[in-house]
């Protein structure tokens, strides 16, 4: 078993604690409140990154089940600790992402296993989980509006406010202080009409 | 060589080097600027994406009840609408970020971001104006 506290699972309000083991992890919220922790079986597991976030660094799991799931707040110097134990425990790499940071808005928009990538000189600036997009459509010559799917209360966080608030897929733009709500690209060569999708952004 | 005829060039920018040059308030999960660095910090999904205040066009919030939409929009081809498009890009065939939008319940601070955006782009605009009356 391997621990680290002040760890933010998915945009939570309040960090809590994440264990790893041989089976998964699990996030537990601050407080001691037992019954509400948050796991992910070990045998779910697709990939693992660790990139530079907001509170610090985060390790980002893509599993079979929960799509993308977020825990941020570990520190650099963590980074091997975590490395040793998903390739002893899970056989799975953590892959270091490091983002572009040159503050441009150009580049490749990539569309991945569960999100979109917008990539600026070949390294990604961000992404964006599928699970988060509520609508897409051609909103003039050139141009792809992506809409995110947003709580009816900008506080919902979708898990009756259990896990510290942390965010369940479809809420996660709702537990940032400034939520994206829409997003617009530039694509040349976008003629014919583009595919309207409505993607189910509940749980 | 320096004449007034030479067609516009598009000149190389960045914000940030490495990650640690990010201030610390991206914590926050808010709209950073960061002036000395001439850039906005926009958080997608939980991350801190940066954007050069060259990139940006213009920013406008609207406030509604309780809570206001804010609007960054961005430099991007076949935006010339009505005038000479002769913005430089380093690569027109790239895919742009055309607009973002955020919505937040912290009017107060998102009215002075706006405000802040909006001096930063006339800061820069100024300085280069005045700096091409230098060359000239």
């Amino acid at each position: 078993m391997e621990s680290f506290s002040d760890i933010y699972l998915n945009l939570s309000k309040k960090p809590g604690v994440t264990r790893f083991s041989d089976s998964g992890l699990g996030w537990k919220p601050p407080g001691g409140d037992n019954a509400a922790t948050f796991t992910l079986d070990q045998t779910q597991f697709i990939q693992a990154q660790w990139s530079r976030a907001a509170r610090g660094y985060e390790v980002k799991v893509l599993s079979r089940q929960n799509g993308i799931t977020q825990l941020d707040g570990f520190k650099i110097d963590d980074y091997d600790r975590l490395a040793k134990l998903f390739k002893v425990w899970y056989a799975i790499g953590l892959e270091n992402r490091e983002h572009a940071l040159r503050g441009w808005n150009w580049g490749k928009a990539e569309f991945g296993k569960a999100e979109l990538t917008f990539n600026v000189s070949n390294r990604p600036a961000f992404e964006v989980p599928y699970t988060e997009i509520s609508n897409t459509n051609l909103a003039g010559k050139n141009e792809v509006a992506i809409d995110f799917s947003m709580p009816g209360e900008g506080n919902d966080t979708g898990t009756n406010g259990a896990l510290a608030g942390a965010r369940s897929n479809g809420r996660k733009t709702g537990g940032a202080k400034d939520q994206l709500v829409e997003m617009r690209f530039y694509i040349p060569g976008v003629a014919s009409k583009a595919e309207k999708s409505k993607e189910d952004g509940e749980d | 060589s320096l004449n007034g005829t030479e067609e516009k060039r598009f000149k190389r920018f960045e914000s940030y080097k490495r990650d640690n040059q990010l201030p610390a308030s991206v914590a926050n999960l808010g709209i950073v600027v960061d002036k000395k660095s001439l850039t906005v910090i926009l958080p997608i999904m939980g991350r801190p994406v940066p954007f050069h205040i060259h990139t940006i066009k213009n920013a406008s919030h609207t406030p509604e009840n309780d809570f206001t939409s804010l609007r960054i929009n961005f430099l991007s081809p076949g935006q010339g609408v009505g005038r000479k498009d002769d913005q430089p890009f380093e690569d027109p065939n790239a895919h742009f970020i055309r607009s973002l939008t955020f919505r937040s319940q912290d009017i107060d601070r998102i009215d002075n971001v706006t405000k802040d955006i909006q001096e930063l782009k006339k800061d820069v605009v100024r300085r280069e104006t005045e700096k091409k009356q230098l060359e000239d």
